[in-house]
């Protein structure tokens, strides 16, 4: 009797601390983008007390094994197919480079971080059907200034040393990257937002990403105790301009209806960003059960929100377009990008970064250009503006690499006056590779990542991100700041390099090696004979010579 | 006086090449400049090490450090001095190469004086005249000063100027009898391209006929300063380098290595682009061996009475056979050769090897850019010019020295050609 009493109290006191401990929460985000483009942000938080992650019952329990394994402290990893047009649609929630992103700081307590470094990207790859375990010494840097961690971290620790940083810009993403992400999920993708995520109507938009980003979160103010947040997001924009209407509701968006929320989840949210409904009158519906006006960084942000509750049918929000003839205004975000190869042939080249600052006062802003090693850049040839030495430069890494094991990696610490275009100009020369380094189809040309600019920008417009503090879409709401953190891809490029011919391996070692037998055969002779002089028949006429021709003939 | 003048012409069409519009076209060709030699690299060298980054970190600077240190005191205070400082250079290059010429056609009259006796007697007018001994410096110090080989390597500003100019000094320092700066002149080009450790054997056998006596001791004497003058050489580069050898790896290591397989002129490019990974470190190994080790000995043996002929020979291989060959190490040996002036009518492959030498430095740039800019020819046809050309100097080479062994059957034999009245022909055996 005694025993099973204690059993229950176990029970209880066990399922008490799960019940503070761990708790899922489900929101989408949906904001028209000009002109005719809607983006549809799905974003599921998961969060976990960090000690007793072996016996959460929401959190995965194969990422949770991951990041003790690795010791890993945070962790970014996204899979991106598409370019995300910032100066067309402003700037997302969380940007993402295209192809596959993986960053990660570790703890403090590793001393070798890249053998952790390789085994994590090399997990992970098997977690999420990714490339991943192509991520090498060759294309991993370590950005000095441009990346700080987004969660709790102890003050005054070196993290910069323990951050590793990896693109590969060529991965493809498709349904075998999403079906594991799924089952990430407590309610996988039978219940729930994941419902909503038809691999056949996500990967037909124009740009999709998955990503799951892991941090550490202060469960207390004082950051006494630490919570884990694991964040598993997708951002699609679809263009609605294709199918000529600019209505959409979630059927039209994702083949079906909302079944209802998560069971598992403790609050189930929608955001509809209706800002744009005082220019561009759109109705909703069903209507929302709120409508929030959310004041930040000089700029208002309408928001619709609906909290979704069990029902026994299908949930289809949507948007009903009054008149059809007018398109969404941009309005510039205050930083925009740009960046594209220069030059022809493919013997020399350039990389061109154009920054355009948008808004009234200077901007910080700190630019990693992170060039393969097949793309050697010459930091002599840096020109901003066409000027050798910048007066905007206010500080400068650079790490030369070197073939086969390290990447060029060039870190820019700017300050952009007001309303203005920077132009980072660096020269490269092409590299000829062994032939079995080549991908199939070599000459579709070689992808360069993507730039990163990470800036703290001094106005939200444009600014959808969460505050570093915050997890939930709630708390934009209002959250004014000095500045705003964002780090921003710009868009990736490509460069075909010289080919050699694949088909001849044999003749050229054969024909290579017949030059040096040339030298060899004369020079041993010279060596090692001696001259003598040779009596010879009598001279052949030359009509015994074409006789003697014929005569082979019939031979 | 119409020394001078040479002097001046040639040093006006260099420095004039370096100043006209067409010079960056120069500079990043192919042919002159590669990944070892570049005034491109160099340049990023030094600006890596004026921003206190270590150049010798990355992949982009191949030169040793005493050039860093050089070139950036040059790039820092007196930074348009430098084409006239390449120019100059190059002119010393050809003046001691002059005096080199002078000097071994004194030795040469004295070595012909010696073996008179030995001359066979119809056979005596081959022996050459002093005017004619006399003509061949004036041959070389032009072939040196208007080869369009030498003149493009110059106007290039390619660091091959330098090693020229160190080659060139150790050979009239050994043709003068000067051991240490013979030595030390051939460690600087060894500690630069490594190649040039080859020289080391010509130049103990020169200095040891030159200061007669026990030719042992001298050779060993040769050897010992010129360890010594290298090894203090990567001493004192590591000590700049603040005392880290990681450069050797840079220098040496990539000349041996070939990691970089930008095409050139030589035969590795393509060859260890198209190399199956698994037999690289193989046929690495064969081809440096080739280069550096496999001819110096059977050669050596053969030409020891000639000194100058086997450093010519071993020059002239080596440049053919190095992984990163450029014009200008062709324009330097090619000016050494009209000291054998009185070998030519004993060449066979003269008119080949000239057509195939003006037809491939045509051919290569034509389809070089028919391959990286037009994208209309591929690698092969660049190969196949680059194979030409090797070959036409592997032919050029092995012909100068069948011209010797002619002459000197010749000389010993007579001009007859005959076997008891019967017509023969000369034969190897």
């Amino acid at each position: 009797m005694w025993i099973r009493f204690r059993k229950i109290l176990l029970l209880v006191s066990i399922t008490l601390v799960y019940v503070v401990a761990d708790d899922f929460k489900e929101e989408i985000f949906i904001k028209p983008l000009p002109p005719t483009n809607l983006y549809v942000y799905f974003q599921f938080i998961t969060q976990n007390e960090e000690t007793s992650f072996e016996h959460s019952h929401l959190a995965p329990r194969s990422l949770g094994e991951i990041m003790s394994r690795y010791q890993v402290d945070e962790l970014h990893l996204t899979l991106t197919e598409g370019q995300w047009r910032h100066n067309k649609w402003g700037y997302p929630i969380l940007d993402a480079s295209s192809g596959a992103e993986l960053y990660a700081w570790f703890s403090p307590s590793v001393t070798d971080v890249d053998t952790h470094w390789r085994k994590l990207s090399a997990t992970l790859s098997g977690l999420f059907c990714a490339s991943l375990n192509f991520i090498d010494n060759f294309n991993t840097v370590t950005p000095q200034m441009a990346m700080w961690p987004m969660g709790a971290i102890k003050v005054n620790k070196n993290v910069t040393s323990q951050l590793r940083y990896a693109t590969l810009p060529r991965e493809i993403v498709c349904t075998e990257n999403l079906t594991p992400w799924k089952k990430l999920l407590p309610c996988e993708s039978s219940h729930g937002f994941a419902a909503l995520l038809n691999s056949r109507m996500i990967h037909n938009t124009n740009y999709h990403s998955i990503g799951v980003h892991v941090r550490k979160i202060c469960k207390v103010e004082d950051c006494s105790e630490i919570n884990l947040e694991i964040k598993q997001t997708v951002a699609l924009v679809y263009d609605l301009k294709i199918i000529n209407s600019l209505d959409w509701s979630f059927r039209k968006l994702f083949g079906q209806g909302l079944p209802g929320p998560c069971p598992l989840s403790s609050s189930s949210k929608i955001y509809v960003d209706v800002s744009s409904n005082d220019t561009f009158p759109f109705k909703l519906n069903p209507l929302p059960d709120s409508v929030v006006l959310s004041q930040r960084g000089g700029s208002d942000t309408t928001l619709a929100i609906y909290n979704i509750i069990p029902t026994n049918h299908m949930i289809n929000i949507g948007a009903e377009y009054g008149t059809k003839d007018k398109v969404l205004v941009t309005i510039p975000p205050p930083l925009t990008f740009n960046r594209y190869v220069l030059g022809y042939g493919k013997e020399f080249g350039g990389i061109v970064t154009e920054i355009k600052n948008n808004y009234w006062a200077p901007i910080d802003i700190v630019l990693l250009e992170n060039a393969p090693w097949w793309l050697p850049i010459q930091l002599s040839s840096l020109r901003i503006n066409g000027e050798a030495q910048s007066k905007l430069v206010k500080s400068l890494y650079y790490s030369p690499g070197r073939s086969r094991q390290k990447p060029y990696h060039l870190e820019l610490l700017m300050r952009l006056p007001s309303k203005s275009t920077t132009t980072i100009t660096i020269d490269f020369e092409f590299v000829f590779l062994k032939w079995q380094e080549y991908p199939p189809d070599a000459n579709h040309g070689f992808y360069i990542g993507s730039a990163l600019i990470s800036a703290n920008l001094p106005t939200a417009r444009n600014y959808t991100s969460l505050p570093v503090t915050g997890s939930t879409m709630d708390s934009i709401i209002n959250a004014s700041k000095p500045w705003y953190p964002a780090i921003f891809r710009t868009n990736g490029a490509m460069v075909s390099l010289p080919t050699p011919d694949f088909s001849m391996p044999y003749n050229v070692i054969c024909l290579a090696c017949t030059v040096v037998a040339l030298a060899f055969g004369p020079l041993h002779n010279i060596c090692t004979k001696e001259l003598v002089l040779k009596a010879v028949g009598s001279p052949i006429s030359l009509r015994q010579k074409i006789m003697n021709l014929f005569k082979k003939k019939q031979d | 006086m119409g020394l001078m003048l040479k002097y001046v012409i040639a040093g006006l069409a260099r420095y004039w090449l370096i100043h006209m519009d067409y010079w960056q076209i120069i500079a990043n060709r192919v042919e002159i400049a590669t990944p070892l030699n570049s005034w491109k690299r160099l340049i990023e060298g030094v600006y890596l090490y004026d921003n206190n980054i270590n150049p010798y970190e990355g992949d982009s600077f191949h030169e040793s450090p005493l050039m860093l240190i050089f070139f950036h005191f040059f790039m820092k205070k007196f930074p348009y001095i430098l084409p006239l400082l390449f120019t100059i250079f190059d002119l010393i290059t050809a003046h001691l190469l002059y005096k080199t010429s002078k000097s071994f056609a004194t030795l040469f009259k004295n070595a012909q004086d010696k073996m008179k006796d030995e001359v066979n007697e119809d056979s005596k007018t081959m022996l050459l005249s002093n005017s004619r001994l006399d003509e061949a410096p004036d041959y070389v110090l032009s072939v040196y000063l208007f080869n369009p080989y030498s003149v493009l390597n110059c106007a290039g500003m390619t660091t091959t100027v330098i090693q020229n100019l160190l080659v060139a000094a150790s050979l009239w320092s050994a043709t003068s009898g000067h051991r240490i700066l013979a030595c030390a002149f051939i460690a600087l080009a060894t500690h630069q391209a490594l190649y040039p450790v080859l020289l080391i054997v010509p130049i103990a056998i020169l200095l040891a006929d030159i200061n007669k006596g026990c030719n042992k001791c001298s050779y060993i004497r040769t050897l010992l300063v010129f360890v010594l003058c290298w090894g203090f050489l990567i001493f004192i580069s590591a000590f700049i380098m603040d005392g880290s050898y990681k450069y050797v790896y840079n220098t040496y290591g990539f000349i041996l290595s070939v990691p970089d397989l930008k095409p050139n002129i030589g035969l590795f490019w393509y060859f260890f682009t198209e190399m199956f990974e698994h037999f690289r470190l193989l046929f690495v190994c064969a081809f440096q061996i080739n280069a550096l080790a496999l001819y110096i000995v059977p050669l050596t043996l053969r030409f020891k009475r000639e000194p100058v002929l086997l450093a010519t020979v071993l020059i002239a291989l080596s440049a053919i056979f190095r992984s990163y060959p450029c014009v200008g190490d062709v324009g330097f040996y090619l000016a050494l050769l009209p000291m054998w002036k009185h070998l030519f009518t004993f060449m066979q492959q003269k008119f080949i090897v000239a057509c195939a030498f003006i037809i491939t430095s045509a051919l290569g740039p034509t389809v070089w850019h028919l391959w990286i800019y037009s994208g209309s020819a591929n690698a092969n046809f660049f190969f196949g010019v680059t194979l030409s050309f090797a070959t036409a100097q592997i032919f050029l080479i092995t012909d100068l020295l069948f011209a010797y062994i002619k002459r000197e059957f010749t000389l010993k034999n007579g001009t007859s050609r005959q076997i008891d009245g019967k017509p023969a022909k000369l034969v190897l055996r």
